[in-house]
């Protein structure tokens, strides 16, 4: 049988609006405020074999290896022993898993006994344990940094509600009533999303819904193929570093890649890259692979081309073993997405040499975790805040201000839902910072400052971030973005905390966290007089810095 | 004489009842001042103004304003330390793979917001006290210099405790006479800062645009001797006097869609049917709305052109598919129709103004369903072989003969269609097949059949007029008004403390509606608590019975919850987990009373046409027969299709169809 055009329209059709209400009541049903308002979560829909199908759009990060990460689990447990009722979990670092907070589970769903897919989320859980609330920066191995769950098979009806597992997990955190209201979250979305395929396999057959969904993988396949075509065969090579690793006492960590374009292929290659690390800024091998997939994915096509497993396809790509982007265990990889990104503008300052006018210069491109916590009478309070910076420039637009970066996707956290949430800190401004772009003819998006007041003694408030010290870097004669920087203004003292540190706070304490912009595209003399003026009028740009970038640049024409 | 005028994009509706007849009349629109258009529908209808009693009007003044940004200069005042709540936003992005994302723009520059220095919390307690001597030295200058016609403010937890942003008010209106100042806490008192500022500064955006277009019809139409009442349409799906509009603009964003579901279900429930999906298929898209117990369905969020809007409106889906679609094939090669439309200019290619891609009118053209004679009347021209030579490269593409290409192209536009019915039911727990399928709008009643067909839908519902029943709807609305409250409280609390609350909004609306000088022993109430289990951010509306407002019971608010819950999120049922309500609504309805009949004459000689449709993939027999010949009574059991001077209405194979005694066509399922 061969499934028609329209069918093959309408069955995929339905399969991406199934997967896309997954990832809609995942947020809304959840507890934390991690998920229900930062939306650090993701949801798929897999076939039997465990390929991701369609998903709903989320986090590029989290979805970029679901595939992946219940390959180990399948291994274990076969698809053909699976049984109504089952489900799969994985959060393993070291088994596909990205970092631990990312707990995977999927669903099996069976039609008239037949296994047909999986139901598939991910939530980043706000605590699994470990050395701190939240986030343990000090961790130098994985152990320290909370519960791992291997690749495995529970049972809903024996596991779950007041079932063993669950009862395991609340045991070793410390929110358990928000931790698990957020795993149900995840499980009700698996089983809508296996409600829906079911529903189109009796409505199309089963055989028709099978058929649509290894065409949809060939379908991604076809317009990666097409877009890498375009790119001019090539070695393209880039690199970039992190900060420093301020645990383990080192300074900068260098990510290199190789990126070879062979007709409707590309390769990957991180060979060069500096060993791993003795604190958490380690990338599991799965991540890294989630960074080389969404980085081509966002460079190379449309936003129109569906990411599912056809997307591995024309891509391949390796890092040595030991390295920072496929570390030994027990290395720690909490802050994986600190190395993630440096391996994404790598790759994307490589392109820029095939692409030029695809790629655009580097934005903040890091994600920045804030996490403060309190312990109370009651229990802990925890709250993490993920954040982004400004977008880098591009051949036809400035880079987008404030927002989180490509590899993530996180909400703010409304200042309302924080108020009536926490009593320990308050927010107490969130503005964008004028000047904080890397100029050009078209400019990096701004960065922005968040600072909270801390209202009681004996919280504690822990910090990943980067470009403290390199600036996202301009492209094609852009300047590059402002650095960005985290501190402490107690009374008259400035207290800097730096990019990755775990600090205690006092009652009246401001803790300042700053996101930097983005880096500029093309020479600043190209920019437009009316542009250059209008950031002046909007406050985001000052007139000295404007006659320091453009008005000499203009002059000395 | 009672006048419904609907001001399209390309057309103006009207609909005049009285006399015992009821005449429809269609003239352009007139887009720059679409005013102009509703009165040369009047005249174009022979209409005397000065016998009017009811004139309601509805438009899409307020969302072009926004879509065009062409409302008011706004100034937006926030608390201090955040300004920059509108250009922030949610910092995160709706199409996740795009290097050159840009969010939506604000209808407020960032130069023209302001901060002014206090603090409230969650609980309403005031942290900080507003500085009013900052207010006066800074701000109060800053607005008088700015030329400013609106001013928005949004203080953080102002819908907790609206204090500050009343004495703000005050010290504007004190200072800055004349100048129009819009409230948070006036508009919607529901927590989300970004979201609330959002819908403040729109409504702030168009509140001036309303305001003078309304004036500016209201003369006009004094000037010639109108002594009536004039109405509004709201996004609510209900009325509001013209004068109570002027001061609430928030609520005309999303009226545009909103009478043709109200039209569309007060006719159907003539014909006993309650539980409807409605759709209107027009031009470029088709608007999609469940209505359950003859209410439409509302929500409290949803966006114009990205910006979040929190105000209830009907809960309607768009999606990029009308007659006007385009379809085409993807450089993946598949197959898709939209959200491209061919429009007016250059328009399908059948109508032969050079059009050369293929659309949906097209493909109806194509497989006969749409007879080049009869098309709008008969008042167009229509080029068969355009059309078929249009669909030849999708033909090629996928070895198909021309006539399986448009079939196809058919299918798949219903298959959006499918997708946003289940969007408003599936996905709200609602099951199509417990509805009736109301169709309107051009193309509507062409399409129904088929999308009944992938809903498992039994019955459809097709007004008469169905291309005008959205003037119908405004005549045929009620005057509608919501008030809401943000009180967190535990479920335990709700009989008393809850019922206190429901009490209270209900006697403020009684006082709106008697200054809008409508009676309020006539009132209508709908009582809904917004609850949520303790910890979660999203709440569910659960409607509580408003006969028995002062015993209710805990139950009462438990059931509820879990039942919608589980609807919606397949568990919460008996999880035994505390729920906590956070807000509360009451609906105000002052009924319109009797509605006008919507008929079709029935009084011109049937005159039948055989012309063969391709269906199913083949060439089938098929009758065509003018709608104003269908007598009531009348039954048709055989792939017949109806022409109707504003729809096209196809009975296919499978299908009987009946006029019934309202004049609607009932379709059922042989």
């Amino acid at each position: 049988m061969k499934i028609s055009a329209l069918d093959y329209a309408v069955i995929s059709q339905g399969i991406h609006a199934a997967a896309r209400e997954m990832g809609v009541k995942l947020i809304r049903s959840a507890y934390s405020t991690i998920l229900r308002e930062a939306r650090d979560g993701s949801a798929a829909l897999l076939d039997a074999q465990g390929r991701t199908i369609a998903q709903a759009e989320l986090i590029p990060m989290q979805l970029g290896t679901i595939d992946a990460i219940v390959q180990p689990c399948l291994e274990l447990y076969p698809p053909e022993t699976l049984v109504e009722g089952d489900f799969l979990i994985n959060n393993h670092p070291y088994h596909g898993g990205q970092h631990l907070q990312d707990v995977f589970i999927f669903n099996p769903v069976f039609f008239e006994g037949e296994l047909i897919g999986f139901g598939a989320s991910v939530a980043h859980h706000l605590d699994l344990g470990g050395g701190s609330a939240g986030l343990n920066p000090n961790a130098s191995d994985v152990y320290q940094e909370g519960l791992l769950i291997p690749p495995s098979k529970y049972n809903m009806e024996r596991d779950w509600n007041g079932g063993n597992l669950e009862r395991l997990i609340a045991a070793n955190i410390r929110v358990p009533t928000q931790t698990i209201g957020d795993f149900n979250a995840q499980f009700a979305a698996n089983f809508m999303g296996g409600g829906r395929l079911k529903e189109l396999c009796t409505k199309h057959g089963v055989d028709a819904v099978r058929e649509a969904m290894e065409e949809m993988l060939n379908y991604t396949e076809r317009r990666v193929r097409a877009a890498i075509e375009e790119l001019p065969d090539g070695v393209y090579t880039g690199e970039d570093c992190i900060d420093d690793a301020a645990f383990a006492g080192q300074d900068p960590v260098w990510i290199r890649a190789k990126v070879t374009v062979k007709g409707d292929t590309i390769d990957v290659d991180f060979e060069g890259t500096d060993p791993q690390v003795a604190c958490n800024i380690n990338c599991p091998f799965a991540s890294t692979q989630s960074v080389a997939l969404s980085a081509v994915k966002v460079a190379l096509t449309g936003s129109d081309v569906p990411f599912n497993s056809g997307l591995r396809r024309p891509i391949t790509f390796r890092a040595p073993y030991g390295s920072i982007l496929n570390p030994k265990p027990p290395a720690p990889v909490r802050a994986r997405m600190i190395p993630a990104y440096r391996a994404y503008d790598a790759i994307m300052k490589a392109l820029s040499k095939a692409a030029p006018e695809k790629v655009t210069a580097m934005g903040f491109d890091c994600t920045t975790i804030a996490c403060l916590s309190h312990q109370e009478d009651t229990g802990f309070a925890v709250h993490i805040e993920p954040y982004g910076g400004g977008f880098g420039g591009g051949f036809d637009r400035d880079g987008c201000d404030a927002i989180d970066n490509q590899l993530s996707n996180c909400a703010n956290t409304p200042v309302e839902a924080l108020d009536a949430g926490y009593d320990f800190f308050r927010i107490k401004s969130y503005a964008m910072v004028a000047d904080s772009f890397g100029h050009g003819r078209h400019r990096g998006g701004a960065g922005f400052l968040r600072s909270y007041e801390i209202l009681k003694d004996g919280a504690t408030f822990a910090i990943y971030s980067d470009h403290h010290k390199f600036a996202a870097s301009g492209l094609f004669g852009g300047s590059d973005g402002s650095l960005g920087y985290c501190r402490i203004l107690r009374g008259k003292e400035i207290i800097t905390v730096g990019s990755k540190n775990l600090v205690n706070l006092k009652k009246g304490d401001i803790v300042e966290v700053f996101c930097g912009g983005g880096g500029g595209y093309g020479d600043p003399k190209e920019r437009a007089r009316s542009d250059i003026d209008h950031d002046i009028a909007e406050g985001l740009l000052t007139a000295a810095e404007a006659d320091r970038f453009y008005q000499s640049a203009q002059a000395a024409e | 004489m009672r006048v419904g005028i609907e001001v399209g994009g390309t057309f103006t509706d009207l609909v005049a009842v009285g006399d015992g007849k009821i005449t429809v009349t269609k003239v352009p629109s007139t887009p720059h001042s679409p005013d102009i258009g509703a009165l040369n529908a009047l005249k174009e209808a022979g209409i005397k103004i000065d016998t009017l009693s009811d004139l309601a009007h509805g438009s899409t003044v307020a969302t072009n304003a926004v879509l065009e940004r062409k409302g008011a200069k706004v100034a937006f005042v926030a608390t201090e330390g955040f300004r920059d709540i509108l250009f922030l936003q949610r910092h995160d992005r709706r199409s996740i793979y795009n290097i050159k994302y840009q969010k939506p723009e604000p209808v407020v520059a960032r130069r023209d917001c302001f901060e002014v220095s206090e603090r409230i919390l969650a609980n309403g307690d005031v942290v900080e006290a507003l500085n009013e001597q900052a207010v006066r030295e800074k701000l109060i200058p800053a607005l008088k210099a700015g030329g400013y016609g609106a001013v928005a403010i949004c203080l953080l937890n102002g819908y907790a405790n609206p204090v500050h942003e009343n004495r703000l008010l005050e010290l504007i209106e004190e200072s800055v006479p004349g100048l129009l100042v819009t409230r948070s806490s006036e508009i919607v008192r529901i927590f989300r800062e970004f979201e609330r500022a959002s819908t403040t500064s729109l409504s702030a955006f168009v509140q001036p645009v309303i305001d003078n277009y309304l004036g500016r019809l209201e003369s006009n139409l004094k000037e010639d001797g109108f002594k009536g009442h004039l109405t509004v349409m709201q996004s609510n799906g209900g009325r509001l006097p013209a004068t109570a509009m002027r001061r609430s603009a928030i609520t005309a964003l999303f009226s545009g869609p909103a009478a043709g579901v109200v039209g569309a279900a007060r006719q159907s429930s003539k014909s006993g049917f309650e539980n409807l999906i409605t759709f209107d298929m027009g031009g470029t898209s088709t608007d999609v709305c469940l209505v359950d117990n003859g209410r439409p369905a509302l929500t409290m969020e949803t966006e114009i052109g990205g910006l979040p809007v929190m105000t209830p409106v009907l809960d309607i889906v768009t999606v990029g598919g009308g007659g006007g679609s385009i379809a085409w094939i993807d450089d993946g090669g598949m197959l898709r129709v939209g959200p491209q439309s061919a429009g007016a200019d250059p328009g399908p290619a059948c109508y032969g103004f050079g059009g050369k891609l293929p659309t949906v009118t097209d493909a109806q053209v194509v497989r006969g369903a749409v007879r080049p004679e009869a098309f709008l009347g008969g008042r167009m021209k229509i080029d068969v072989e355009a059309a078929r030579n249009a669909f030849t490269e999708i033909a090629d593409h996928f070895g198909m003969t021309i006539d399986e290409a448009a079939e196809s192209v058919v299918r798949l536009v219903n298959s959006n269609i499918v997708r946003a019915i289940q969007l408003v039911s599936t996905e709200r727990g609602r099951d199509p097949r417990d509805y009736a399928l109301v169709p309107f709008g051009g193309g509507g009643p062409l399409h129904a059949a088929s999308i009944a067909e992938e809903l498992g839908i039994e019955t459809i519902c097709i007004p008469p007029n169905a291309g005008v029943i959205s003037a119908f709807g405004l005549l045929a609305s009620d005057f509608v008004k919501f008030g809401n409250r943000t009180q967190k409280m535990p479920m335990k609390d709700g009989p008393v403390e809850g019922a206190t609350i429901f009490a209270e909004l209900r006697d403020e609306l009684m006082e709106e509606f008697k200054q809008m000088g409508l009676p309020a022993d006539k009132l209508e109430f709908t009582y809904t608590a917004d609850m949520r289990f303790v910890g979660q951010a999203f709440e569910l509306g659960v409607e509580l019975p408003g006969d028995r407002l002062k015993s209710l019971t805990v139950k009462d608010f438990g059931d509820g919850f879990e039942e919608a819950h589980f609807r919606m999120f397949y568990h919460g049922v008996g999880a035994n987990r505390p729920i906590e309500i956070v807000s509360f609504r009451v609906g105000a309805t002052y009924p319109v009373g009797e509605i006008p009949d919507l008929r079709s004459t029935g009084d011109a000689a049937h005159s039948l046409v055989e012309h063969p449709v391709f269906d199913g993939g083949e060439w089938i027999s098929c009758q065509h027969m003018a709608s104003e010949a269908l007598k009531t009574g009348e039954k048709i059991d055989k792939p017949t299709i109806i022409e109707g001077s504003t729809a096209t209405t196809f009975v296919p194979a499978g299908w009987h169809a009946e006029l019934d005694d309202a004049s609607n066509l009932i379709m059922k399922r042989s």
